[in-house]
């Protein structure tokens, strides 16, 4: 479908570049083709990198000022499901997403180095850094006192704690000398929470873009793994499972494209973007539960060993539906914005994420 | 390529805000007038002529209906915006609720010029209401086993059989019988069904009342012993009844009423929870965020059906999870209270009014059994 299918007068439709979408699922389609067996541990693909590099992938939504390629979200998050559906073991969210638009708020500059992400406590103490071991920078930002701080660090000026999250990626605790790093350009009050909310709604599209590969790997399965003399897809049990995998998904995409939507559209400054994107991080969470669940269900015992690759899938969905706030830390945000509105203003909120 | 089941998500324009905050603006003040309680499923409960015919004066009536024919001229997405309107506020809207979603866009799609002049100013005006007879006793989510016969007579045709299930029979003017025309052919069901327009004050018919597990009267049974229905009330093509009813389905299932039946519930409980009624939990959230993604897909669907795509299986994904929603929230409020320490009556009454309505929310229209079928086979698996 395209958007001048859309073009009506009353409502309008946000759909990424039909052009990017065809190449970018060239790329990994036969990303995903080539790629060695699962192992258990994910290792970082320098040769993707490379390649994404070259397309200008791999600062998609960063200014073009800053040496990105001044892409929407609409079109980041088309990029950051594609290459989630594909296991793509490359911090995409983190060096493109967040840490390039970090720099951009500090105006500081950016060379295109890898590059992670994080929050450290007030201790200097970050954890869950993912591929800090492979970054050449790790940046920061931080609450100091008042005011919130972004520095860009090389990693081997680190103390790197290596580590492995569920999905078997690296998943580093990182180390801080914040006292060092007090002169740190300081960024917008704003920041801080943006950080959280455009962390969250990354997470949610890469989860979506995953979650629609397991449905993939669910029909196909069920259409031709045969039992009693027929695929199990024939039996209704098994399609009412593999149904409410495709509902669940799709509520997930309806409400992370809406976000992704709103975020582009207003520059991500529109005042409803915190209860929308915890419309999606709700939504996905929850959505991720079902699919999973009944993506293993479906797949039976082959789809819980270590070659199938289904959990290349089900654990990063996992790990990443509880990165940027637990779906409970959400659903707890959502509820506070829909009891402080009343019964009167419910509506509003849930139309526009306003007050 | 990864498949999308629902259509693309559309951002609504000003002019639909616009339309939203006028017909907003009307309904607060009909509730401050006490004009009418709000309630839960009210699209289905709650009949008041008088408060249709006030939106047909306000021009919220025969939203699609063209004008030349006595409506309004507009888009499917207005009606959209102005029925979730009414909805989220439980206004009483089951008197026009069929004429306004299916019976004036099939007399569009298949009726002759003389049926759309007959009809379709007085259902714009709120003055004729309509109901629509497809269940029977041995057709529920089979509705090609329908019974009810159809047999040619001079000048029209005689109907006898029994429907059930029909909502407010016993408020309604008339109702679209789809009854069997032809003789029953095992390998063709499908074929040989017709629809009429039934007189439901014409002799032959009777009305009798089918009481709810809660003692209020919504469905009626309706009896046809040789109701005799003139040719130029057949609706369409005779023999071309299925295809009829199931080409409109598309809004049927995907409409907002499908996932805000509880909203009023939903908002009390939240307020309840402002006010120290209800202890506050982190589950009312995980619900907002659920009506909110299906309004978004609602819409969605609703725009692509209106552009003429296809988005059968978008229908019946917005009604899947959005039926499960609604009734989901009856049972979520219902495990955050305690009987007998609600001070507030309100919330009890729609507590109560969701808990025995739930179960026909998941029935109506195609039960989600049914649903999860439709969508299996549209995923390839059947």
């Amino acid at each position: 479908m395209t958007t001048d299918r859309y073009d009506l007068p009353l409502v309008h439709a946000a759909v990424a570049d039909p052009d990017l979408v065809a190449v970018l699922t060239e790329l990994f389609d036969d990303y995903r083709s080539k790629r060695p067996a699962p192992t258990e541990h994910v290792r970082f693909d320098p040769d993707l990198w490379t390649q994404l590099e070259e397309l200008g992938l791999t600062r998609l939504t960063a200014s073009e000022e800053s040496g990105g390629s001044g892409a929407s979200w609409i079109e980041g998050a088309s990029l950051l499901g594609l290459a989630a559906a594909a296991g793509a073991p490359v911090p995409l969210a983190e060096h493109g997403f967040l840490a390039a638009w970090l720099l951009e708020e500090a105006g500081l500059p950016n060379g295109g180095e890898l590059r992670t992400v994080c929050r450290p406590d007030p201790s200097g103490r970050a954890l869950n850094v993912t591929f800090g071991r492979d970054a050449d920078f790790i940046v920061a930002l931080w609450e100091d006192g008042e005011t919130w701080r972004v520095a860009d660090v090389p990693g081997d000026h680190l103390d790197i704690t290596p580590g492995r999250n569920l999905a078997g990626e690296p998943c580093e605790s990182v180390l801080f000398d914040l006292a060092e790093l007090e002169s740190a350009p300081v960024v917008d009050d704003s920041v801080g929470q943006q950080f959280h909310i455009r962390g969250a709604l990354a997470r949610s599209a890469q989860v979506c873009g995953a979650m629609e590969r397991v449905l993939e790997l669910a029909i196909t399965h069920a259409r031709h793994r045969e039992q009693f003399g027929r695929p199990i897809g024939a039996f209704q049990a098994v399609q009412h499972l593999v149904a409410d995998i495709a509902t669940e998904s799709s509520l997930a995409r309806a409400a992370t494209d809406t976000a992704v939507a709103r975020a582009a559209a207003s520059n991500w400054e529109d005042p409803g973007m915190l209860f929308t994107v915890g419309v999606a991080k709700s939504c996905v969470g929850h959505a991720a539960s079902v699919v999973v669940r009944n993506a293993h269900q479906v797949l039976g015992a082959i789809g819980t060993t270590l070659e199938h690759e289904l959990h290349v899938l089900t654990r990063p969905i996992l790990v990443r539906r509880s990165e940027y706030g637990s779906v409970h830390e959400w659903d707890e945000t959502l509820a506070e914005l829909a009891t402080h509105a009343g019964r009167d203003r419910l509506w509003p909120l849930i139309l526009t994420g306003r007050r | 390529m990864s498949r999308q089941l629902v259509p693309p998500v559309v951002t609504e324009g000003e002019a639909l805000t616009e339309l939203r905050l006028e017909v907003r603006d009307f309904l607060a003040e009909q509730i401050a007038a006490r004009c009418f309680t709000p309630h839960v499923d009210t699209w289905l409960t709650r009949w008041d002529r008088a408060f249709t015919q006030e939106l047909a004066r306000r021009g919220w009536l025969g939203m699609v209906i063209p004008k030349e024919y006595g409506g309004q001229g507009r888009t499917y997405v207005e009606r959209f915006v102005v029925t979730e309107e009414l909805l989220v506020v439980g206004a009483p809207v089951a008197a026009h609720w069929f004429a306004e979603r299916q019976v004036g866009p099939s007399l569009l799609a298949y009726g002759t010029e003389e049926q759309k002049r007959a009809f379709l100013p007085r259902i714009s005006r709120g003055e004729v209401v309509f109901g629509i007879g497809m269940s029977e006793p041995d057709a529920g989510s089979d509705l090609a086993s329908v019974r009810t016969g159809a047999e040619k007579v001079g000048g029209g045709w005689r109907l006898t059989g029994t429907k059930v299930w029909t909502s407010g029979a016993h408020e309604a003017d008339a109702f679209f019988a789809l009854a069997r025309s032809a003789p029953l052919d095992p390998a063709r069901r499908h074929a040989g069904l017709s629809q009429f327009i039934v007189d439901l004050h014409a002799p032959g018919v009777d009305i009798r009342p089918i009481v709810s597990m809660g003692g209020e009267h919504h469905f009626d049974e309706v009896h046809l012993d040789g109701v005799f229905v003139p040719d130029d009330h057949v609706l369409g093509t005779i023999g071309e009844g299925w295809r009829q009813v199931t080409s409109e389905l598309g809004f049927e299932r995907s409409g907002p009423e499908r996932f805000l039946s509880t909203f009023q519930l939903l908002a009390s409980a939240g307020q309840a929870m402002m006010d120290g009624e209800l202890p506050l939990d982190h589950g009312l959230g995980r619900h907002v965020a659920r009506v909110a993604a299906l309004h978004h897909m609602s819409l969605a669907v609703s725009t692509a059906l209106e552009a003429h795509a296809r988005a059968d299986l978008g229908a019946a994904v917005v009604k899947v999870l959005g039926t499960t929603t609604e009734g989901d929230i009856a049972d979520y409020v219902d495990l955050l209270t305690a009987s007998g320490w609600i001070e507030d009556e309100e919330l009890h009454g729609l507590l109560h009014g969701a808990i025995l309505q739930r179960p026909g929310f998941t029935l109506r229209g195609g039960t989600n059994e049914i649903l999860r079928g439709v969508i299996a086979r549209g995923l390839g698996l059947r």
